[in-house]
């Protein structure tokens, strides 16, 4: 249960914690853009040494990383295979009865691998490198404008900062309430895929009611602090941008340049 | 059932930034017949060495003994040695899953192989030796029942599999104290019938005084103490440093011995004190 490594953070002191929340998080969009816009296999290369740089910059072990992957390794593959049996055009590798495999299938199928392993490996460095706290506080900053138009910016970050806050406490109570099951003679392991999932109810039930009762007493503590009683709440911790924000946004700037060059050949590649 | 520990240590997410020693080298022997407690400050390594008999952990570096089983060894037969080692985590309450109290309690001898018929009869036994009235719980949810009668299922549950070895991780948390009388009272009543050894997580002095033979003392993973209650409170200094405060007994006693009135043996439960006092030793 512990090996869930999406939305984890991971402590270090390194240029990237260091970076402002909301430069992250605008980098990261940039990031995906760029992930979407690389077409040519070397625009591939350049995203992959962007990745590489930006890992050994925020001191994550790279096996930390690559180990993210491993949640969507499934949408993977199977996004894989569907690409590699649908294109049915340009040169035929193999066929037999309905099936064509072509040799433009086998490099879509590998091209959007690749794009969504970057996809994830990107986020989930902003994940790694970011406190739960950090984040949906700039995501709060972020949605300043839409404050403006009565949009509830406050209450939404407060949502989603407990939302992450509660993930690993519930691991924590799925990995006892597992225990005590297992104590009590219970197998997660064996069995085909309904015997498990059927085995699982006595974790699922015993969860949703511990969920609801930290939800109620949640509630009950916020109102007993007076949550929301005055309107203009202020932060303790004001953040500034940083020369490390320019410099990162520089660096990403340079990659996406760099990436829509290729795809262009710019340099006469190929 | 015999239950040996040799040189037991654990380290949670090794090679990581959450790296947390939790036992360093822990060796011990639970006898047959004993009722062990356990103490130890929040952190100390109660609750991962408990873990341990079960092979809900298992062991990473040292030796464990329970019965006949190596639990050390690569396989292990988890049904068996769950059966034979019964396991109360803190506030029980809050694993019950099913439709009715009675399911409940047959989900452990369910599953460790019982008949339906063997099972029920089984739970039936459970539930009245823990105090409630069959046939007006068994087919309830659990969870209507109110949180002492919550407690008393969960841990039916835990007995009705009939375990020789009984772990109880902290059995009287939250409960008033009548509540805290009757579950040691029914673990008292367990040990004379199936159910020899028992070992207590405790945070409660008093009770571990009163119904230990014999007391461990973890501090940061590390086995501080291993000897028996009164030998452990009669030196009022021996727990500094670990977080723990000796029973209201002890106390009292180490207050009346600064006033020249010196028992001749440490009296340990309330029922001894009263006694050594009208036995005239004070007055």
């Amino acid at each position: 249960m512990r090996e869930v490594s999406i939305g984890q953070y991971y402590p270090a002191e390194s240029f990237t914690h260091k970076l402002d929340a909301r430069i992250k998080l605008l980098l990261t969009i940039a990031f995906i853009v760029m992930v979407f816009l690389v077409q040519s296999l070397y625009a591939y290369i350049a995203v992959a040494a962007f990745i590489l740089i930006a890992t050994l910059v925020s001191k994550i072990p790279i096996l930390k990383v690559l180990k993210s992957v491993k949640a969507i390794i499934f949408i993977v593959i199977v996004m894989a295979i569907i690409n590699l049996f649908t294109n049915r055009e340009g040169t035929v590798l193999w066929s037999w009865w309905k099936v064509v495999i072509t040799v433009e299938g086998i490099v879509t199928a590998v091209k959007l691998a690749l794009r969504l392993i970057f996809l994830v490996m990107g986020t989930a460095l902003l994940t790694y490198t970011t406190t739960p706290m950090a984040l949906t506080d700039g995501m709060e900053s972020l949605m300043y404008p839409l404050s403006l138009i009565k949009v509830p910016t406050h209450d939404i970050a407060i949502i989603m900062s407990i939302a992450l806050r509660f993930i690993p406490i519930l691991m924590e109570e799925v990995d006892k309430i597992m225990m005590a099951q297992k104590a009590r003679g219970a197998c997660f392991d064996r069995g085909g895929l309904l015997k498990r999932a059927k085995a699982l109810l006595p974790v699922l039930i015993p969860l949703f009611v511990s969920a609801f009762r930290r939800a109620d007493e949640l509630a009950l503590a916020l109102d007993a602090r007076c949550y929301n009683a005055t309107p203009n709440r202020t932060k303790y911790k004001q953040p500034r941008l940083t020369w490390r924000d320019l410099v990162a946004t520089i660096f990403t700037a340079v990659f996406i340049v760099l990436v829509i060059a290729i795809n262009n050949n710019f340099w006469g590649l190929y | 059932m015999q239950i040996k520990v040799e040189d037991l240590k654990y380290t949670y997410s090794p090679k990581s930034p959450f790296e947390k020693v939790a036992l360093e080298g822990i060796t011990f022997t639970v006898n047959e017949g004993d009722t062990i407690g356990i103490i130890g400050s929040t952190g100390s390594g109660k609750s991962t060495l408990s873990q341990h008999f079960n092979a809900l952990i298992r062991v990473s570096h040292g030796k464990l003994y329970v019965g006949d089983m190596e639990l050390h060894a690569k396989k292990v037969d988890l049904g068996k040695l769950r059966q034979s080692v019964g396991m109360l985590f803190q506030y029980p309450e809050y694993q019950l899953f099913a439709d009715t109290v009675l399911q409940d309690v047959c989900f452990g001898p369910l599953n460790f192989g019982m008949s339906k018929e063997e099972a029920e009869s089984r739970a039936k036994e459970a539930i009245e030796l823990v105090g409630l009235n069959f046939d007006e719980v068994k087919d309830k949810s659990p969870f209507e029942l109110s949180g002492g009668q919550k407690r008393r299922v969960a841990i039916a549950g835990i007995i009705a599999s009939m375990p020789q070895v009984l772990v109880l991780d902290e059995p009287t948390a939250g409960l008033d104290p009548r509540g805290k009388r009757d579950i040691l009272e029914l673990v008292t009543k367990l040990k004379k019938s199936y159910c020899k050894t028992v070992i207590m997580i405790s945070h409660n002095m008093d009770e571990i005084a009163e119904y230990c033979n014999r007391v461990i003392v973890l501090n940061n993973g590390k086995l501080l103490y291993d000897t028996t209650p009164r030998e452990l409170f009669k030196d009022v200094k021996a727990l500094e440093g670990t977080g723990l405060t000796p029973p209201h007994t002890a106390k009292i006693a180490s207050l009346l011995a600064n006033n020249g009135i010196i028992f001749s043996d440490l009296p340990l439960t309330v029922d001894e004190f009263v006694k050594a006092i009208k036995g005239g030793i004070a007055l």
